[in-house]
């Protein structure tokens, strides 16, 4: 694997244009309250994989959650596309990390995934062969009659990606969505996602606390410091593409990276 | 095989009671005139259905019952949404409600006759009063346990109030919904029969009270029996009823 072949899956850098722009952006909860998030600035280019590490208590999720317009940032911009973001819409889904709670129990698979297509797509046949087509991407064909409480955690997982692919978002944004998996199951799911990101060219928001996965998965690495949130440091993360488990991880870069933002972690 | 095997104990219990019954009566340790032998009045009952004497009172009950139920269960849900799901409705409506709701059913029946006479509306009127209340208070609890993570979702997939309200909340505050509708149907049971015997209206509650008042024990125990048969009766339908709609849910063991 040669760095050159890297670039084919790379986000083309400076020239590729801006998807989401932060400028000086706070989070205050209450009016007296302490700031959650402050002064964060970054922009995400158009295909680009950003991972957002972190450790808890440090805003990621409210990060996440105003890139998705679940709540407004009380100073500072943020813009989608060059307009404010101040509401949800299609083109930003999200993957929550809590599956369970972001399924309906009582649609099958096929029925969750379809939930996201009903509006857009009122003709039934031509839905269910998109639902099909997705469940199969996600590898669910064998489960799309079972509800999500006859699936493993991974599955439902899976399930919940389908559905947000179903959107056609611009931009993916994952609050830590393999956090509550079993390793395995969390290794083959990255590997997924990264075929899925790359094959799509979708811009990804990628939110964990897992210092290693924010590495292995982003093209981009933001590291946030805890009360207030705020940016410690952004690195770029020049490991070859595509990726794999065993000899990514025993990359000399990535254990640089590593041992880098490991301390910065530790705040020394 | 295994389920039949499952039906003997509560079958031999219930004959066990029969079995007391008999000998109480055979034996006259109390007077026919009180309590004639089950043999008397399963046999009442027989005959009733034997010569078709069963069919109107019981359709009239039912009719009733099921009427005044429906339009219960309508308007709770129809309530419970709008008081679980906005804090505006529940602050206006449920210190009236709180008020309304420990009030005997059967005390309502007074100003129903006022209003309404001995009529068939009356009756259904006092019966929908009394079986809304478990159906909207289950409704009120389903809809606003609606997780919050799915009304993001909704958001998120720009879904409109209605929708939101058929494809996620209805859905998801059903197990109440329906646990609440089953109580209330038992409750409109009780109160078509009350309402029989108050304004003397057609039905099973009504033949019950008047073979009362004329000794005819073994037709007064024949309808006892037949609203127990007809309570089991819709209960089952009921239960298969939520298996079914419900049948999302990982099985109780």
């Amino acid at each position: 694997m040669t760095i050159a072949s890297t670039k084919a899956y790379a986000p083309s850098g400076a020239s590729a244009p801006v998807t989401v722009s932060l400028r000086h952006v706070g989070v205050t909860f209450g009016a007296m309250g302490r700031p959650v998030l402050e002064d964060i600035s970054f922009d995400v280019r158009e295909g680009e994989f950003l991972s957002i590490v972190g450790p808890s208590g440090c805003g990621k999720t409210t990060l996440l959650r105003m890139l998705a317009g679940l709540l407004r940032p009380t100073v500072g911009e943020a813009l989608f596309e060059g307009l404010p973001i101040i509401a949800p819409s299609r083109q930003r889904a999200i993957v929550f990390q809590d599956y369970t709670n972001a399924l309906l129990p009582w649609r099958t698979v096929a029925g969750n995934v379809a939930l996201a297509l009903e509006k857009t797509m009122p003709v039934k046949a031509q839905r269910d062969a998109r639902v099909a087509e997705l469940v199969a991407k996600m590898g669910l064909s064998h489960a799309a009659d079972r509800f999500p409480t006859q699936l493993s955690g991974g599955m439902q997982q899976r399930v919940q990606i389908a559905r947000c692919l179903s959107q056609e978002p611009r931009i993916m944004l994952m609050d830590e969505p393999f956090g509550a998996l079993d390793a395995m199951t969390r290794q083959t799911l990255q590997d997924e996602l990264m075929a899925l990101a790359a094959e799509r060219r979708t811009t990804t928001v990628f939110i964990t606390h897992d210092l290693e996965e924010a590495i292995y998965l982003g093209d981009r690495v933001i590291v946030l410091a805890a009360n207030p949130g705020r940016i410690a440091e952004t690195i770029e993360v020049e490991l070859p593409r595509p990726r794999n488990q065993l000899t990514t991880r025993e990359d000399p870069r990535f254990l640089a990276h590593r041992h880098h933002l490991f301390g910065l972690l530790q705040g020394h | 095989m295994k389920r039949l095997l499952n039906l003997l104990p509560p079958l031999a219990f219930a004959g066990a009671l029969l079995l007391i019954w008999h000998v109480a009566t055979d034996m006259r340790l109390v007077s026919p005139v009180f309590l004639p032998t089950p043999a008397r009045a399963l046999g009442d009952l027989a005959a009733r259905f034997a010569d078709g004497a069963i069919w109107e009172p019981l359709g009239a009950t039912v009719q009733r019952m099921v009427l005044g139920w429906f339009l219960a269960s309508m308007a709770g849900i129809a309530l419970g949404a709008a008081i679980g799901l906005t804090p505006l409705a529940r602050d206006l409506l449920e210190p009236t409600l709180e008020f309304l709701r420990p009030l005997p059913a059967s005390a309502i029946i007074p100003v129903a006759i006022l209003f309404l006479g001995l009529s068939e509306s009356m009756a259904v009127s006092v019966i929908a009063f009394g079986s809304i209340w478990p159906v909207l208070m289950s409704s009120i609890f389903g809809f606003g346990a609606v997780r919050v993570r799915l009304q993001e979702v909704s958001a998120l997939l720009g879904l409109s109030r209605t929708e939101f309200l058929t494809r996620i909340a209805i859905p998801s505050a059903m197990p109440d919904i329906l646990a609440g509708m089953r109580s209330g149907l038992a409750v409109s049971l009780i109160l078509a029969v009350v309402t029989e015997m108050q304004a003397s209206l057609p039905g099973l509650g009504r033949d019950i009270f008047l073979a009362q008042r004329s000794f005819r024990s073994g037709e007064l125990y024949a309808g006892l029996i037949m609203l127990g048969l007809l309570g089991v009766l819709i209960n089952h339908g009921l239960q298969i009823a939520e298996n079914r709609l419900l049948r999302w849910r990982p099985q109780r063991s």
